[in-house]
C-alpha cells in the first residue's frame, strides 16, 4: 500500500530529470567549479584563503562592491519609476496608439547592448550631442560632466533594463480587477486618490518585482558601466573582467564572482519573501 | 564473380580513402578583425592556401587576452589551431604547458629570426611582427616636430592628449619609458608612476583599446599621443594629418606572435603556416601591407618601410628591452599602484 502510494508522486518528478540535469551540468556544476577555484592559491592550486582575505581588508575591492551596490540600486528605483506610468498606460488604455506604445517600450532590446551604450556615448560625452546643444544655446561654458561617471552609467542601464521594469509591471497591474477603480471613482474618489489608495497599494508586488529583476541585472551589467563609466568608475563585473583576461588571477575574480552571487541572492530572497508576503496580504483582504 | 565483387568493393573502399585523403585539409587561424583581416588574408593566408591546399578557416573573434584565457579555461584545446598573441602571452603559456613548444625542426624558418628578440617570446611564440610605442602627432596643430617624450608634458598639450589605461600594456611601456628618463630602470619604474601622475590629469580621456585611442586623434580631440607604429602608419596612410617619431630617449617594441595551442587539432597545417609566415616573402608582404618590422633581418623592403620600422640588426639595438617575465610578474603590484596613484589623479 505503502509503495503503491509512493510511487505515482516519484513518476511526477520523471518530467523534471531533463531540466535538472541540464541545469546541474550547465549552472550547478560550473557555480560549483568556481565557488571551489576562489578558495585556490594561485601559484600552487592549493587550499587557500588568501583571495578572501585581499577582497575583504582592499580599500578599492571594498569601493567597488559599494558602488555596484550603489549603482544597483539607484537604477532599479529609475527603472520602476520610470516604467510605472508606461506599464499602466499598457494595462489600461484601450487607445489605438497602445500597441505603438507597446513597441517602443520593448524597442530597446532588439539592439544590443553595447550598440545602445554607444549611442548614449554619443548623446553625454564631452562633446556629445547634448553638451553640443547647451553649449551652442549658450546655456553652459563648458561641458556638463555627463559621461565616464555615475550619471552616465545610471542613464545607460535605466534604458537597457526599462522593458523588464515594464513587463514585471505591466502583468501585475492587469490583475488588478478595472472593477475596483471605477467603484471608488463612482464613490467619489479622485484619479489621484484612486491611484494612491488602491493602484499603488495593490501593484507593490510588481514594484517590488521590478526592483529585484533590475538590481539583480545592473548589478551583473558589464558592458554599460565598462563604456560609460571611464576609468574612475569600477564596479565588480569590470573588476573581475580586469581580473580574469587581464592579471590571470581566477582565484581573486572567482571570489569577486561569488561576492555579487551573494549580493544578487540575497537581494532576491529578500524581495522574493517580501513579495510572497504581500500578495498573501493583498489575498487576505 | 564473388572474387570480382570482393575486388571492386576493394577497389572502391580504396577510391574512398584516397578521395579522404584529397579532401582539402583545414586549419582554423585566430586573429583580429577590422583592417587587419583583409590584409591578412591578401598577403598570408591566400597565398598559404595555394601554396599548400590547406583551407584556412579566419576566425576575428576575441582580443589576445581574451584568446588567451580560452586556451587557459580549455587547457590548450580552445578550438582553433593558430592565434595571434603577444610575447608576454607567449611566455605564460609556455610556463603554464598550453602552448605547443616551436623549434627549428618544426619551424624551419626559426632560424633566420634575431635570437635576443626570440628568447623573449620564450619556446611557444613565433615573433612574426615587431611593432614599437611612438609618439604620434598631429602635423596641422604641432608645427615643429617633437623628438622626446617629454614634449607630452609641454603647456601646448593641456587636454590635447589621451593615454592607455593600465590593461593596455602601452601604459606600462610609458611608465618604464619615463622612469629610464628619470633616474629608474625599465623595471624599478617609480620614478615612471610618478611622471604618468603628473601627465595624468592633462589627458582628455584614457582608453584602453587602441582602436578608440586612434578617434580622439583622427577626430582632432587630441594632438598627441604614444601609438603602436603601425597603426600609426596606417593612419598616416589614411590621410589623417599626422606623423610619428621614435622620440630620442628610446623605446619599447610590441612583439606579435603566432602560437599554436597544445591540443590544436591541426598540428601539423598549424607548424606549417607558421613556418610559412615567417618565410622571408611572407616577411616582407606582411611588412609592406600591415606597415610593421620585423626581427629576420635579411628583409627586403622599400626605404620609405626601412626609415619608419624596425628592419635591420641596427633597429633592434636601438630598443629597450624589458624582461617580459619580470614585467608579468610584477604586474598585478603595478595595477594596484596604478589604482591607487595615477587614477586619483586623472580627470
Amino acid at each position: 500500500m505503502r509503495l503503491g502510494g509512493t510511487m505515482p508522486s516519484l513518476r511526477g518528478y520523471v518530467p523534471l530529470i531533463p531540466p535538472v540535469t541540464i541545469l546541474m551540468m550547465f549552472f550547478a556544476l560550473p557555480m560549483g567549479m568556481m565557488i571551489g577555484l576562489s578558495f585556490q592559491d594561485g601559484d600552487t592550486g592549493s587550499f587557500s584563503l588568501t583571495s578572501y582575505e585581499r577582497f575583504f581588508t582592499d580599500d578599492l575591492a571594498l569601493d567597488g562592491f559599494f558602488r555596484t551596490i550603489v549603482m544597483s540600486g539607484l537604477v532599479a528605483v529609475c527603472v520602476t519609476v520610470m516604467s510605472y506610468p508606461i506599464a499602466y498606460f499598457l494595462a489600461r488604455s484601450t487607445s489605438r496608439w497602445r500597441a505603438v506604445v507597446f513597441a517602443l517600450a520593448i524597442a530597446p532590446e532588439l539592439a544590443g547592448v553595447v550598440l545602445r551604450t554607444y549611442g548614449w556615448l554619443i548623446i553625454l560625452e564631452d562633446q556629445g550631442f547634448v553638451n553640443d546643444l547647451v553649449i551652442q544655446l549658450g546655456l553652459i561654458d563648458r561641458p556638463l560632466p555627463l559621461s565616464h561617471n555615475m550619471f552616465g552609467v545610471v542613464v545607460g542601464l535605466t534604458h537597457v533594463l526599462l522593458p523588464f521594469g515594464i513587463l514585471s509591471l505591466l502583468t501585475n497591474i492587469q490583475g488588478i480587477d478595472p472593477n475596483l477603480e471605477k467603484s471608488a471613482q463612482i464613490l467619489g474618489a479622485s484619479r489621484l486618490s484612486v491611484l494612491r489608495h488602491i493602484i499603488l497599494p495593490l501593484s507593490v508586488p510588481g514594484i517590488v518585482s521590478s526592483l529585484l529583476i533590475a538590481f539583480t541585472l545592473a548589478a551583473s551589467a558589464y558592458a554599460t558601466p565598462a563604456l560609460l563609466g571611464g576609468i574612475k568608475f569600477s564596479v565588480l563585473a569590470t573588476m573581475i573582467y580586469q581580473q580574469v583576461l587581464f592579471y590571470i588571477n581566477w582565484p581573486y575574480a572567482a571570489v569577486m564572482a561569488n561576492v555579487l552571487l551573494v549580493i544578487v541572492l540575497a537581494i532576491a530572497f529578500t524581495g522574493a519573501r517580501l513579495e510572497s508576503r504581500l500578495n498573501s496580504k493583498l489575498h487576505v483582504r | 564473380m564473388r572474387f570480382a565483387r570482393y575486388a571492386l568493393s576493394a577497389a572502391a573502399l580504396g577510391v574512398g580513402i584516397n578521395g579522404t585523403t584529397a579532401v582539402a585539409q583545414e586549419l582554423i587561424v585566430n586573429s583580429y578583425g577590422g583592417p587587419y583581416e583583409e590584409i591578412i588574408y591578401e598577403r598570408i593566408i591566400k597565398p598559404f592556401q595555394e601554396q599548400s591546399g590547406i583551407k584556412v578557416i579566419y576566425d576575428a573573434v576575441g582580443s589576445s587576452s581574451q584568446d588567451y584565457a580560452k586556451i587557459k579555461a580549455t587547457k590548450g584545446s580552445p578550438g582553433f589551431d593558430v592565434v595571434v598573441m603577444t610575447a608576454s602571452q607567449s611566455l605564460d603559456g609556455c610556463k603554464d604547458g598550453i602552448l605547443e613548444k616551436l623549434t627549428v625542426e618544426n619551424v624551419p624558418n626559426l632560424a633566420f629570426l634575431d635570437p635576443d628578440v626570440s628568447a623573449m617570446a620564450s619556446e611557444c611564440g613565433a615573433v612574426h611582427e615587431v611593432q614599437y610605442m611612438s609618439l604620434l602627432y598631429r602635423t596641422d596643430h604641432i608645427k615643429q616636430a617633437p623628438d622626446s617624450w617629454e614634449f607630452l608634458f609641454s603647456e601646448e598639450l593641456d587636454d590635447k592628449i589621451v593615454l592607455p589605461t593600465f590593461e593596455n600594456i602601452m601604459a606600462v611601456y610609458l611608465m618604464e619609458v619615463f622612469s629610464t628618463m628619470n633616474g629608474g630602470s625599465l623595471l624599478e619604474i617609480d620614478p615612471g608612476f610618478e611622471k604618468m601622475v603628473e601627465l595624468a590629469p592633462r589627458a582628455i580621456a584614457f582608453e584602453q583599446s587602441s582602436a578608440v585611442l586612434d578617434k580622439y586623434v583622427r577626430e582632432g580631440q587630441a594632438w598627441a599621443m604614444p601609438y603602436w607604429s603601425g597603426r600609426a602608419q596606417l593612419m598616416k596612410d589614411d590621410g589623417v594629418p599626422v606623423d610619428y617619431i621614435i622620440p630620442k630617449e628610446g623605446t619599447i617594441p610590441l612583439l606579435a606572435t603566432l602560437n599554436v595551442p597544445i591540443g590544436a587539432q591541426n598540428k601539423e597545417a598549424a607548424l606549417e603556416f607558421v613556418n610559412f609566415f615567417l618565410e622571408k616573402t611572407s616577411q616582407e608582404a606582411w611588412m609592406d601591407g600591415y606597415k610593421v618590422g620585423s626581427i629576420r633581418s635579411d628583409v627586403e623592403v622599400s626605404d620609405e618601410i626601412r626609415a619608419k620600422q624596425i628592419t635591420s640588426k641596427e633597429d633592434i639595438q636601438k630598443l629597450l628591452l624589458p624582461d617580459p617575465s619580470t614585467i608579468a610578474e610584477r604586474l598585478p603590484q603595478w595595477g594596484d599602484k596604478w589604482q591607487r596613484e595615477v587614477i586619483p589623479a586623472a580627470k
